[in-house]
């Protein structure tokens, strides 16, 4: 019971083709692998004020990771995060709507159908549902309510291209927890804290999603796993367990957090004493603010330039 | 969208006013040892009764019932299901015997599937497409297929795979779980606790019949229910040490409040709270690794109950000075600091901590 | 241990009315009940019920009476064509002179003029505020009814209306009193004393108000329940109308002066004494008129005071109290709340001497507790 006025037809009917080059075995092609630092990032590029109708608007997008050497598939051989952030408001609460003395926050989160390599429904699912919760959680910690009351503002993202949750040519069951979920919403927040700005809402600071996870080696499969930053899912073969925060530099708080995983087996650097939880939050603090140096530039080029 | 909004806010209970947000903070906030309204300690909860095997209909049930007379009941059916491999990414990998494929479709059919475990919860007053019973179905879900673990020492047989790997039958077949919450009442306070407890107890209480068959072929079970193997393996000896078997997670929600850490919050406290965060965590069944944590943690979540923490009525004249006054509350603004966010999991789940506690007394409801 | 799991209890109702003082009521339904005999069973169970009228339980369609002498009151209609009065709640016959009515056993609260209640303001409009006191429709409270500030007889003005929401806005809590009871119900409130206005400086409990019934009905023992507690009889306790709603109390462990207002709808503040108009008239110098002026203007303040740790214990001791009554049926009154506080003082110093180490939560009152707390309350024990 999904919806109560339409009949939805289903939500996957399509299959994605299968080329000649992957039952060649010689020419498979293989996992790629991450080539960057456990501790460097994917280039990101953030642009404001590109919905001109909005009252303010983001676009973020991620750089794919460089392709393997000898790649010659038509598929592409990973995803890049694009998304798109509209905020509409502060406009006025319906009149039916209950007297609030705060700015009344809504966000919607939507998979465009052709962002996923399996077209996704028109109808918000679960998991997009279950995004937009954790976002609005995290813009709700930094939004000033109390300056625009009896009001409301609504914060749209779309998102135009996923990340993949795992390795394309991997068997569908081999990383079943969905972390590209985890990237995407560390994307959102990033984009609706910077379209936030343009449309010049009260926040405390801007807050920024950052992203870490404890993958395991591909190589040895037995060693312990990892932390990593910044994780594209479908370089790794697993990974144990991810976390996202949503985050204020500024006042060094987390807003949101979002931990998911088993992380009991993993061990830490000798000399660490923090448990492997708190340093998955530490990493993904630290993913955060790297992020936040790129925010707050756009944010400042963004003003430069409606000055001039 | 504005249609669910007034569903779910007709599911709420009016404001509190500002006088009384502020005397509960306060309260909460004392250092060391805050008062709560109901005269608990910070880490006590609400005494609650609990059944289970109450649904003859159901493979395992259990009931719930808090003091305030909410309650909880969840019933948990299995069937046998065709395992689906998709075709395009089977055929390269049984052509291509020699790549990393084939060893990964082998894990895929051992390893289990996520989506093979189903949940539905069902709030009176929520469509089942509100925001609030979908994300706790899935919250709760998240954690329970995330639960990998388990090892085979000691010659007990342990989970492999955790409950995604305990589904499979064998290459071709597996079990799919439903797992159905139904709240009886509209919840008084947040009903994440109530309905991971009774989630816990049922899967415990979960037998699915012994099979017959053999290898890959076409499964066939046994007809004597008697005869019929709990989900959770349990222990065949009697003292053997509960801590290493392999038990479905528990999700708590921890607030905190100034520096203080609470657990099982009434709708009240988790108006003034800080941060809100639920945590999900199970046995570690590692016994060799000899960590200090009995418990491992499988999920996080900061600030869930934001439709209640909504709740702040701005001071009488919100456009009024900055600066705090003493005895007025103000909502709060910001996130947490990381140190604060340590502690509450520290003290979850900490050896002799709350978490192992409320593993141990659930362990001890009985299974009839 | 910080959590406590119990086995489900099994509600045995068997023997509730076995050793009732109905036994011979209860035999001669029985007996109606085995008399298949449709022409003489009406009859008989009216003559049964006229016989005990008055100090019956009964339940909607049975026959009160069917004496044309009695006129018919609230919980009872009769049909056309018929004198017999038949009952519409299940509850206690009710004779006032000669008029019957059926008092239900656990009723909302339904407003009278008079009654001291506690409301929660949930919606405010232009000229009035919507006030939840648990009745089954919302009370109204105009602003011509209250204080305004600037003089108690200062007549409305449009500024007023306009900046209603510094009066009272969403989610305050009021104590006020019932002006008039409308047609349908509703009841208008005011609060035009300084003994009314707005709650601040504790906690609201809300428990089942009954407003209905009779302060006997519930101390009368007799009963078996499963709290195992003579005298107790769930589902009838709750606030009833008395002599004093609201008085404040000395608190023991150095918590100081406590006040208590309980609303006849069944609400419940527990707060902080602050003795205004003491400190008002500390300064001979302030004038009367000035005097009003002050206290109105902090009339409408949603500013706690300072509040000491002693103090809030003893405030969530009081609302444990009051807690422990309700689910135990006992009526809630000032000589209940203020034997079951002093019991739960005695009963923690006992339990003190039992178990030292057991310092965690000993505030909550719950179980054996509680039990122990009522058989004080009821039994003087």
């Amino acid at each position: 019971m999904n919806d109560r006025r339409r009949v939805n037809g289903p939500a996957e009917g399509t299959r994605r083709p299968v080329f000649a080059c992957h039952v060649d075995t010689a020419s498979a092609p293989t996992r790629p692998q991450r080539q960057r630092e456990p501790k460097a990032f994917r280039k990101i590029a953030l642009e404001t004020g590109l919905t001109r109708s909005a009252s303010g608007s983001s676009y973020i997008e991620v750089q794919p990771s460089p392709p393997p050497a000898s790649y010659n598939s038509l598929i592409p051989h990973s995803s890049s995060l694009k998304l798109a952030c509209s905020v509409h408001g502060p406009k006025p609460l319906p009149r039916s709507a209950a007297f609030s003395p705060n700015l009344v926050l809504t966000t919607h989160v939507k998979y465009a159908t052709f962002a996923t390599r399996k077209r996704r429904a028109h109808v918000r699912d679960a998991s997009e549902r279950d995004l937009g919760v954790h976002l609005e959680t995290a813009l709700r910690g930094a939004i000033i309510a109390d300056r625009w009351p009896k009001s409301g503002i609504d914060v749209t993202v779309t998102i135009l291209e996923a990340e993949d949750d795992r390795w394309w040519a991997d068997a569908p069951d081999s990383h079943d927890a969905s972390w590209g979920m985890m990237n995407v919403l560390a994307g959102c927040i990033t984009a609706a804290s910077a379209a936030l700005a343009d449309a010049h809402i009260d926040c405390l600071d801007l807050v920024t999603g950052g992203m870490a996870a404890l993958v395991s080696d591909d190589e040895n499969p037995d060693a312990p796993p990892k932390l990593v930053l910044d994780v594209d899912p479908s370089e790794h073969r697993s990974i144990v367990a991810a976390c996202v925060v949503g985050y204020m530099p500024g006042r060094d708080e987390i807003t949101q957090l979002w931990l998911k995983g088993d992380s009991s087996n993993a061990v830490l650097e000798d000399g660490d004493k923090r448990t492997v939880h708190e340093a998955l939050i530490d990493g993904a603090v630290t993913a955060a603010k790297s992020v936040h140096a790129v925010l707050a530039e756009v944010v400042r080029e963004s003003i430069l330039a409606a000055g001039q | 969208m504005s249609s669910q909004r007034q569903a779910s806010s007709a599911a709420q209970v009016p404001h509190l006013s500002p006088a009384e947000l502020s005397y509960l903070y306060t309260s909460l906030a004392l250092p060391q040892n805050p008062i709560r309204p109901d005269g608990r300690s910070p880490t006590q909860f609400r005494p609650l009764s609990a059944e289970s095997n109450i649904l003859p209909g159901t493979n395992g049930s259990a009931r719930i019932g808090f003091a305030d007379g909410t309650q909880a009941i969840v019933g948990v059916k299995a069937e046998v299901e065709r395992t689906v491999l998709i075709s395009d990414t089977l055929d390269v990998d049984q052509d291509a015997e020699t790549v990393e494929g084939a060893e990964e479709s082998a894990s895929a059919a051992t390893g289990g599937h996520g989506s093979w475990v189903q949940m539905s919860i069902e709030i009176p007053g929520f469509r089942d497409d509100d925001a609030l019973p979908v994300f706790l179905a899935e919250m709760l879900r998240e954690s329970l297929v995330g639960s990998v673990g388990g090892n085979e020492d000691n010659g007990e047989r342990h989970m492999a795979g955790g409950l995604k790997g305990r589904l499979v039958i064998n290459k071709r077949w597996h079990w799919r779980l439903y797992i159905d919450v139904l709240l009886l009442s509209q919840p008084l306070s947040y009903p994440l606790p109530l309905l991971s407890l009774t989630t816990h107890l049922a899967l415990l209480s979960t037998k699915l019949p012994k099979l017959k068959s053999t290898g890959e072929e076409d499964p066939f079970f046994d007809d004597d229910w008697a005869a019929a193997e709990y989900l959770y393996p349990r222990s065949s000896t009697i003292n053997s040490n509960p801590s290493q078997q392999v038990r479905p997670p528990v999700t708590l929600l921890v607030i905190s409040v100034g520096e203080n850490v609470i657990f099982d919050p009434s709708r009240e406290e988790i108006a003034v709270a800080d941060a809100v965060l639920a945590i999900s965590f199970t046995r570690n069944s590692d016994s060799d690794t000899g960590t200090d944590e009995p418990l491992k943690l499988l999920l996080t979540q900061r600030g869930i109950a934001n439709s209640e923490t909504e709740n702040g009525n701005g001071p009488d004249s919100a456009a009024a000075a900055e600066e705090e006054t003493p005895g007025v509350w103000r909502p709060r603004r910001g996130g947490i600091k990381r140190s604060v966010l340590a502690e509450m999991m520290k003290t979850a789940l900490k050896k002799g901590g709350v978490g192992e506690e409320v593993l141990a007394g659930l362990e001890g409801v009985e299974v009839a | 241990m910080a959590i406590t799991i119990l086995p489900p209890v099994v509600e045995d109702l068997g023997p509730y009315q076995a050793d009732s003082d109905s036994d011979d009521s209860m035999s001669d339904i029985s007996d109606s009940d085995v008399d298949m005999d449709s022409a003489s069973r009406p009859q008989k169970r009216a003559r049964t019920v006229s016989k005990k009228l008055g100090d019956g339980v009964v339940i909607p369609g049975q026959v009160v009476t069917d004496d044309p002498q009695w006129m018919r009151g609230h919980g009872t209609y009769i049909n056309p064509l018929s004198t017999s009065i038949i009952a519409t709640v299940a509850g206690n016959v009710e004779k006032t002179n000669k008029l019957l009515s059926v008092r239900p056993l656990r009723a909302r609260y339904n407003p009278e003029i008079g009654d001291l209640v506690v409301g929660r303001i949930v919606e405010v409009q232009s000229k009035r505020w919507k006030v939840d006191i648990a009745a089954p429709l919302l009370a109204q409270l105009p602003l011509s009814a209250i204080n305004l500030p600037g003089g108690i007889l200062r007549r409305r003005t449009s500024t007023d209306e306009l900046q209603i929401r510094t009066f009272f806005s969403e989610g305050d809590l009021v104590i006020a009193e019932v002006q008039s009871v409308h047609q349908d119900g509703s009841a208008s409130l005011h609060t035009r004393s300084l003994e009314y206005g707005k709650l601040r400086n504790g906690v609201f409990l809300a428990v089942t108000g009954t407003g209905g019934s009779k302060a006997g009905s519930s101390s009368k023992g007799g009963s078996k329940s499963s709290s195992a507690v003579p005298g107790a009889i769930p589902g009838i306790g709750g606030v009833v109308r008395s002599r004093r709603q609201r008085w404040s109390l000395i608190a023991e462990n150095g918590g100081g002066e406590i006040d208590v207002v309980l609303g006849v709808n069944g609400y419940i503040f527990i707060s902080k004494h602050v003795d205004n108009a003491a400190a008002m008239t500390n300064t001979d110098s302030v004038s009367h008129n000035r005097m009003e002026e002050l206290v109105s203007s902090t009339i409408y303040s949603s500013q706690n005071d300072e509040i000491p740790m002693q103090t809030r214990r003893e405030i969530a001791r009081l609302s444990q109290s009051i807690q422990v009554l309700v689910q135990h049926g006992v009526r809630v009154d000032e000589d209940t709340v203020t034997k079951a506080y002093r019991a739960s003082l005695q009963v923690d110093i006992e339990m003190g001497d039992d178990d030292e180490e057991e310092d965690e939560g000993r505030e909550y009152l719950e179980g054996s507790k509680a039990r122990q707390i009522i058989e004080i309350v009821l039994h003087g024990k």
